[in-house]
């Protein structure tokens, strides 16, 4: 039986991927990463527990509530791999008991997600960019390792509807990192590979070109505004990009407005979790921010991070749903979560749910529950369920609303 | 990967003519494009002394066994699934336009190659351009691997 799924690996969210369940398990057009979310899905799942005790999953729920309910502050942390339904139950959480709420993006690309969202600078979606763009520039991204189909799928490899030759004729690829990598390896020997000292002067030079003077890097920054102006560009900016402004965001934006007078370029972010779009698009929804909310003081503010509120003991409770802060926080802030009371709600066990005080398992989006993600350009992708698991994080969160 | 050279140096070098080619060397360059066996070589397995030199060789020439027929090797644990190769194929593209050429699955029945558990499984070599007689040495796939997970006999 061959059965259509979207794998919900990274913002890819590639749809036209097939199982074949009878017989031999396999998985056809996923990447290596997404493939083995589908073949792995039984391994390492985690059991629910309180106390490091296991016991059943309604037990655990309820638990869970207690302490959600007598908590004074709740941190609510995660979610950017569970479906918009999800989230949006979890926000509900969050806002019932005037939490705060955070995710991955505030040390990911949230900037760039909110200024997108904002209309602070040009964004497209990727089908526009298979069909119409010309220059594809990945600055800071290394695509080929965080979201393997990015350039065979949307931008740089495909023919598209104005772009008949694809990559043989029709597009000029530039990447721009401080070191060689895979993604720079493809770069042919009429493209532009740039290897900046710092973000900031590469931006300097576009603006120094574009007036007329000499600049540092004015042989590849020539040569790449010689090809933008043949026909609509699209930055595709990384976590290299959003740590290489060293939080000038503003010079980058006033960059892309000033390449916009004279052609179309375009800016969408590029390798973060699947969902994390979706996350910020519903909070920037409901509150008018994408990240770091305080539900308590109606706004948003830098101390919000969840690796600051930490830090500084804030909280007394936090939720977790589906990610693993013990492994990708720094030990000195994780630490703190040994303090404080912690509940994780995960498909697998992690470092994080091996010391939290309520394990609650879930499903894994995109292969045993179905739902809606947003895709790294705004553009939203269905899921659908291959394998039968009833209690997903929307189940469970539920549960947990209805009784705090 | 032998290079003619290395396989040439474990051969008799009598230039007995025996395989049906003129020289050794010339031998040697056949077995490389697979257009003659080492089987062929009727001395090298009938003769004692030579047998310390066809062990060698047959260790030297194990790689090959692993290619297709059209000199195509993938290596899996290198491959990260990235589809490069299955949307740069020129025969894909004229083939399945609005699938694999469009950077999306495929919707013919047996393309050449595929992504299968996260890795690129070579499924229908028959219809590649370097197949036939009247073959061209594309090398498309290769060029635009991002992780020299393909490569081919001839390099």
């Amino acid at each position: 039986m061959l059965i259509q799924a979207t794998c919900a690996g990274c913002a890819c969210l590639c749809d036209d991927i097939v199982v074949e369940k009878n017989g031999e398990f396999k998985v056809k057009n996923a990447c290596r990463r997404g493939a083995g979310i589908f073949l792995n899905y039984l391994e390492g799942r985690a059991k629910p527990s309180i106390n490091g005790e296991t016991s059943s999953l309604e037990e655990a729920i309820e638990r869970a509530s207690e302490i959600i309910a007598d908590s004074k502050k709740l941190a609510v942390y995660g979610m950017d791999t569970i479906t918009l339904e999800a989230q949006k139950l979890a926000i509900k959480i969050a806002e019932k008991t005037d939490a705060f709420i955070d995710d991955c993006s505030s040390f990911c690309l949230g900037n760039f997600v909110e200024a997108c969202l904002r209309g602070e600078i040009p964004t497209t979606t990727l089908d526009y960019v298979r069909d119409n763009a010309y220059v594809i520039i990945y600055w800071g991204a290394n695509p080929v390792h965080s979201s393997p189909r990015h350039m065979s799928r949307y931008s740089y490899f495909p023919r598209g509807k104005n772009r008949q030759r694809g990559y043989e004729e029709d597009r000029f690829l530039v990447v721009i990192d401080v070191r060689k990598d895979h993604t720079s390896k493809i770069v042919k020997k009429n493209e532009v590979f740039i290897e900046p000292e710092s973000d900031a002067e590469l931006i300097d030079s576009f603006v120094k070109i574009m007036e007329g003077k000499a600049a540092k890097y004015s042989g590849e920054v020539a040569g790449i505004l010689r090809e933008i102006k043949k026909g609509d560009a699209v930055v595709f900016g990384g976590l290299g990009l959003r740590y290489g402004l060293e939080g000038d965001f503003k010079k980058f934006y006033n960059l892309l407005r000033k390449l916009n007078e004279f052609s179309k370029v375009y800016f969408i972010p590029a390798g973060f979790h699947s969902n994390m779009r979706g996350f910020n698009e519903s909070l920037f929804e409901k509150t008018g921010y994408v990240n770091r909310y305080s539900f308590g003081e109606q706004t948003s503010r830098k101390e919000f991070e969840f690796s600051k509120l930490l830090t500084s003991s804030i909280p007394d409770t936090t939720l977790i749903i589906g990610s693993d802060p013990v492994n990708s926080l720094p030990f000195d802030v994780s630490m703190h979560l040994s303090k404080i009371n912690t509940i994780t709600i995960d498909p697998r066990r992690t470092f994080t749910t091996e010391i939290s005080d309520v394990v609650i398992p879930s499903s894994i989006s995109g292969v045993e529950n179905g739902g809606t993600m947003v895709r790294s350009d705004g553009v939203k992708i269905k899921l659908n369920s291959v394998f039968e698991n009833k209690f997903d994080d929307t189940y469970i969160l539920e549960r947990i609303l209805e009784r705090i | 990967m032998p290079t003619p050279m290395e396989i040439f140096k474990l051969l008799p070098k009598t230039n007995c003519k025996i395989c049906g080619e003129q020289t050794c060397m010339s031998f040697a360059f056949k077995v490389i494009t697979r257009e003659r066996k080492l089987e062929d070589c009727k001395p090298l397995f009938d003769e004692e002394k030579y047998k310390k030199q066809l062990e060698e060789l047959i260790n030297l020439l194990e790689p090959l066994e692993k290619a297709t027929e059209t000199g195509l090797i993938v290596e899996e644990d290198l491959c990260t699934g990235c589809a490069n190769c299955v949307v740069v194929c020129p025969v894909h593209a004229s083939e399945d336009p609005y699938g694999m050429g469009s950077g999306k699955g495929p919707t013919i029945e047996n393309p050449i190659l595929l992504i299968e558990n996260g890795v690129v499984k070579v499924i229908n070599m028959l219809l590649c351009r370097r197949y036939g007689k009247e073959r061209i040495l594309c090398v498309a796939c290769r060029e635009n691997c991002p992780t020299d997970a393909i490569r081919f006999l001839e390099e």
